[in-house]
């Protein structure tokens, strides 16, 4: 069973990777790759705090924890998954025994095996009963976040089918995203960390996660306390164990039914009142009233509600550990960001349904101003609300106008900027009523939400830098002038992406429909004629060049100035900082932030050269397909 | 080019299509007269449903044409899509509304003015029974035979001159196959004319007046049933023409043994 499935996913990620695909996988192995050296580089340091070395691990690997858990809510399923195989007469254990080991081959297996192995380094510089500990304990490590990936998966698939449960599942992941997210504190606290170590409290907490007790078995080990060596990693083996019994017994079909949601009543659905018509005349109110439908009934648009204020709450409250509460006022401004971050997937979630938008022309660009306007009625009062109780909260004026500037700025510019990325990179997946039992089976919308996440915190940039001018001048005018400016972007944006998109969603429609009827994007065999004889800078199409020249940008940044140019200065002894990064922190990250350079430089030309020969081996297949059969 | 009010219904000329390797769609050419219930038959994989998406303007021809009552539709969607009411196979909805609310929905983009939307409405889905009980369903809820009715409401909503249907009684249970076949039948009475796609040739037969038979992508034999069949059933010609063997009757010596 175990050689069956491993074969059966190989051959299943075989045949499901397009070109697009390997490139953005290839920059996310890369960027996983850069952590798992960076989880390395920290068990060779040396700290003056005894402990904080072995507490800056647990953080580390309750990190790599979370990421696992995370990961598949924006990831999707995975390849194989028990469904599959419910109908086959295989006893539960064994397909659970047989998905586990296929679930083990992973490239996002090997990157966190190699993470974890930074426990057999801290084990070597204790003694070498401790380094034989660590194996089983990095082993037990590794089966505990899988199989914790694996029944969180499954849980959040059976909540996520109603729409009290999709608030639970946003909840709960919007917690885990602003948990891992606030590894940042680590790097800004990290001097403060160095002198005085991690307040005792949190040490304990850190600790006594599972994902710790590896850690504290190799240290025990090391110290020769065998109670404590022992029975940690006793305890981790009964958590494994139990996880997956959990999951064979979760594998089967699901036995929770869905909780079916009702629709409006014959004479509701035909309402004659004057303000119901005057709101939703027109095209444009038509799909209005539509949208709005669809996100109060469907519990993949509840979570798509709850986790952007709930990720921005969460987010605000975490630094009060530190007493820190100037975060409230911007609680509006993260809601609106993250909400746009997550909601760019409007067409992409409502599948082939489009054909009666292409069915019915002309309509295109009501059906974007419809959707981005009932995206700003869900989320405009909602974050603005937030807005002003944060700043209500914080009590302080200073911060009013930056707080302002920012919620207008990201409701605009998300607002226009998710209606564009819903057409040019739309994340094709299962039609929603194929997948109305498996709310978690979608494309992979990682790449799409980091990007719409980065794309609106730069429509953010333009007022805060106005606010940031007013407020280095000391002109309150100027600063109270960012939220006109806000506004003016973020009008703009909302009416030029929003045209935009229209445009491309007329032009572009029968490919688009095409993206998601089949997976992939529309054949090229049209175009092989003209292709034939140029190379594949030329032949590349847009996307393809951004990403590659980008990639090229990360390696030249990464390894050159960034990476090998402090490596050099700091050889030579010098004090010069200039502007490598790597320099300007604490003594004992230096060696690490040249490594994780060098990394992402490697990557970014890694990245780029398979851009480049994916499109090769493209053109290759054409011009071989164009010749004369002899 | 004749006049738009003598031309076919729909025309299909030299539609080609092709995926990576694969030619789907060879050059097909396709008359169907106005008036008349014209079937399009096919194995599977055969291009049926790409040379449909293609005459309905759901999916970009690399060559060719198709033309609903003369009118270019890839040139000229907007009046073409007037005259056409479609129904593809296995397609989404708007799936969070209930048949009425979708109805009113298209209605309304249609142009149609509120009391003409929910009469229609009203009368689709009375005849389509997707009223009463069915009421407050959303589509996303409904079974397949429920979803092909509202699929069928939704092309006859905006009273169109051409029905193009793929695979329109597919996993339909008998009751409502034989609702949607008088639908069907009354509309070809009043003077409509309809394209449907099948793999099912007793209820081509059944229904269709003139019939195509697609393989490998090309249309191999059109004309009036009779004409085609020429004295022996459908599927027998059918098979001739498709130059299949069936199989079956060899192997699995293991099963039931």
């Amino acid at each position: 069973m175990v050689g069956i499935l491993i074969r059966m996913k190989l051959a299943v990620l075989r045949h499901s990777t397009t070109d697009a695909k390997t490139a953005l996988n290839g920059l996310g192995y890369s960027a996983g790759f850069c952590l798992a050296v960076a989880t390395l580089v920290l068990a060779f340091l040396d700290f003056s705090h005894p402990r904080l070395l072995m507490d800056l691990l647990a953080v580390t690997f309750a990190l790599w924890a979370l990421g696992w858990m995370a990961g598949p809510i924006f990831a999707g399923e995975p390849p194989l998954n028990g469904e599959h195989f419910h109908r086959q007469p295989i006893p539960r254990r064994t397909l659970a025994m047989g998905l586990l080991a296929a679930a083990l081959v992973a490239v996002t297996t090997a990157i966190t095996l190699l993470a974890f192995c930074a426990l057999i380094v801290f084990a070597a510089r204790l003694s070498w009963v401790a380094v034989v500990v660590s194996v089983p304990a990095v082993v037990l490590l590794l089966l505990l976040v899988v199989l914790l990936s694996r029944v969180v998966t499954l849980l959040f698939r059976m909540l996520a089918k109603s729409r009290l449960g999709g608030v639970v599942t946003a909840t709960v992941t919007a917690a885990m995203v602003s948990l891992a997210s606030f590894s940042w504190i680590l790097i800004i606290g990290v001097s403060l960390l160095l002198e005085y170590g991690f307040p005792p409290a949190f040490s304990t907490v850190v600790r006594s996660l599972p994902s710790s007790w590896s850690l504290i078995a190799v240290e025990a080990a090391g110290r020769g306390d065998w109670l404590w060596t022992v029975g940690p990693l006793l305890a981790l083996a009964v958590v494994v164990a139990a996880l997956f019994l959990a999951w064979s017994a979760l594998l089967g079909p699901q036995r929770i039914a869905r909780p079916v949601v009702r629709g409006s009543s014959a004479r509701q659905a035909a309402r004659r009142g004057s303000l119901f018509r005057s709101m939703f005349r027109g095209d444009q109110g038509a799909i209005y009233l539509k949208e709005l439908r669809t996100w109060w009934r469907d519990p993949v648009r509840t979570q798509g509600i709850v986790m952007g204020p709930a990720f921005a709450v969460i987010t605000v409250l975490f630094p009060l550990i530190f007493g820190f509460t100037a975060a409230f006022p911007f609680v509006g401004a993260a809601s609106a960001l993250m909400a746009a971050a997550t909601c760019g997937n409007s067409y992409g979630q409502d599948g082939t349904a489009l054909w009666l938008t292409l069915m019915v022309p002309g309509k295109e660009k009501a059906d974007v101003r419809a959707r981005q306007l009932a995206w700003l009625t869900i989320f405009g009062p909602l974050t603005l609300a937030l807005t002003v109780a944060g700043c209500l909260l914080h009590g302080d004026a200073a911060l009013v106008p930056w707080a302002l500037a920012a919620t207008i700025a990201a409701l605009g510019g998300g607002s226009g900027l998710l209606a564009w990325v819903s057409v040019v990179a739309l994340v094709p997946g299962p039609d929603p009523h194929k997948s109305k039992n498996s709310p978690m089976d979608h494309g992979d919308v990682t790449g799409q939400s980091f990007l719409m996440f980065f794309l609106v915190a730069l429509a953010m940039c333009p007022a805060l830098g106005v606010a940031w001018v007013g407020h280095a001048l000391d002109l309150p005018t100027l600063l109270w002038a960012s939220v006109p400016v806000a506004l003016l972007t973020g009008v703009l944006g909302h009416v030029l992406l929003g045209s935009v998109a229209a445009r491309t969603l007329r032009d572009k429609g029968p490919e688009l429909l095409y993206l998601m009827r089949s997976g992939k994007p529309a054949s090229t065999a049209g175009k092989t004629g003209e292709e034939a004889g140029k190379s594949p800078f030329e032949a590349m199409s847009g996307k393809r060049q951004t990403l590659m020249w980008s990639g090229m940008a990360v390696g030249v940044l990464g390894l050159f100035p960034q990476g090998l140019a402090p490596l050099g200065i700091k050889l030579s002894g010098s004090q010069a900082k200039v502007w490598f990064l790597a320099l300007h922190v604490p003594e004992p990250w230096q060696w690490p932030v040249i490594a994780v350079m060098v990394a992402i430089g490697l990557a970014g030309f890694w990245a780029a050269h398979q851009v480049y020969r994916t499109e090769k081996s493209r053109l290759q297949a054409a011009s071989s397909r164009l010749r004369p059969c002899p | 080019m004749r006049s738009p009010t003598t031309a076919p219904a729909l025309r299909l000329v030299g539609l080609v299509k092709t995926f990576g390797e694969k030619i789907a769609v060879d050059h097909v050419e396709l008359t169907v007269p106005r008036g008349s219930f014209y079937g399009l038959v096919g194995p599977n994989g055969a291009g049926k449903t790409t040379a449909l998406s293609m005459a309905v303007g759901l999916l970009r021809p690399d060559e060719g044409r198709a033309l609903v009552h003369g009118i270019d539709v890839w040139e000229e969607p907007l009046r073409a899509r007037r005259l056409m009411g479609v129904l593809p196979d296995g397609l989404a909805m708007p799936e969070r509304l209930t048949g009425r609310e979708l109805l009113t929905y298209l209605g309304q983009l249609h142009g149609l003015s509120a009391g003409e939307a929910d009469r229609r409405a009203d009368e689709l889905l009375a005849v389509m029974e997707l009223d009463g009980a069915a009421e407050r369903t959303l589509v996303v809820d409904y079974s397949t035979g429920m979803r092909k009715k509202i699929g069928l409401a939704t092309a006859l909503l905006h009273a169109p001159k051409v029905l193009v249907l793929d695979e329109p009684l597919e996993a339909v249970d008998p009751v409502s196959a034989a609702t949607i076949k008088t639908i069907l039948r009354r509309f070809v009475g009043h003077g409509g004319s309809v394209l449907l796609s099948s793999h099912v040739m007793a209820l081509v037969e059944e229904l269709c007046d003139t019939v195509a038979v697609m393989a490998r992508g090309r249309v191999v034999a059109q004309g009036p049933l009779g004409a085609v069949r020429g004295g022996r059933s459908l599927e027998e010609t059918f098979v001739d023409l498709v130059g299949v063997t069936i199989g079956g009757g060899e192997g699995l010596s293991w099963l039931a043994s």
